[in-house]
């Protein structure tokens, strides 16, 4: 769980912006999330984070923040958080959960 | 003296403040497993989790707080992502449908769903709670049986803001 529209703030560093993010997990069976940005196109665009993947514990809420160059900004649109699935022994299907917030504000 | 004590205790009021306690509600996200999926093996060249073909449908609940903010989008697997070795090509279907909503007027998910590919997209108008399955079936090129071993393909399970 990720909010839909995170607060987007300018940062210590020059020309670089700041996105406060939280991440809630309420998958027993996962422990990992990877942190990605993404254009309209679902293209990448470059970020930094502390851990681009983060441990999560079942029901434990992490607050992040992820940075974004200023220039960048315009193009950034989807921020993801992507559960990590662990390879199993047993014919399954394992679902990964993508929870995608977006930088471009609230629907008008 | 005992008595301006004794007058002075009945006088004194506990201090006594209000403590608030704000919050606010903001458009969020949950996606959970409700059921694991596992594949059946009906025939020597066919894994399906199809329940008449003994496998097991994967179940995933979405919740969201504010109506009308996201998009579920769900995608059923074109690939193992673990497998016996394969020398064959192998054959995908597979579908997602709304199995069970917490507010009446979700049913109309189902309907108004959109197919892109592999991806089924599922307008999220309404707050609340929302169980969709997903079906998938692999065939092994040519009906050759499938190599013995353990089989694994993921579901992307995705909540979209608007």
């Amino acid at each position: 769980m990720t909010p839909a529209y995170p607060e987007v703030k300018v940062s210590h560093v020059k020309n670089v912006i700041k996105v406060e993010m939280s991440l809630f997990n309420s998958r027993e069976e996962i422990k990992y999330y990877q942190i990605d940005l993404f254009d309209l196109n679902w293209m990448n665009i470059p970020f930094s984070t502390t851990y681009r993947i983060m441990k999560v514990e079942y029901k434990e809420h992490k607050a992040f923040d992820v940075y974004i160059r200023k220039r960048d900004m315009p193009e950034a649109v989807y921020l993801c958080t992507t559960s990590k699935v662990r390879k199993t022994d047993q014919s399954r299907t394992l679902i990964s959960s993508r929870i995608c917030s977006r930088l471009d504000g609230e629907p008008a | 003296m005992k008595y301006s004590i004794a007058i002075l205790s009945l006088c004194a009021f506990p201090a006594l403040a209000n403590v608030e306690i704000t919050g606010s509600v903001e458009a969020k996200c949950v996606i959970q497993t409700t059921k694991s999926g596992s594949y059946g093996n009906p025939i020597a060249s066919k894994l399906s989790t199809t329940p008449a073909d003994g496998g097991v449908l994967p179940v995933m609940r979405y919740d969201v707080s504010i109506a009308d903010a996201y998009i579920a989008s769900i995608t059923h697997p074109t690939s193992f992502s673990s497998s016996p070795s394969l020398t064959d090509t192998v054959a995908w279907t597979g579908s997602t449908s709304v199995t069970q909503t917490s507010v009446a007027g979700m049913s109309a998910y189902e309907a108004a769903k959109t197919v892109v590919g592999n991806t089924t997209n599922f307008n999220l108008t309404l707050a609340g709670s929302t169980w969709f399955s997903t079906a998938s079936s692999a065939v092994y090129g040519s009906a050759k049986p499938l190599p013995g071993g353990n089989y694994t393909a993921i579901v992307q399970a995705s909540c979209i803001a608007k």
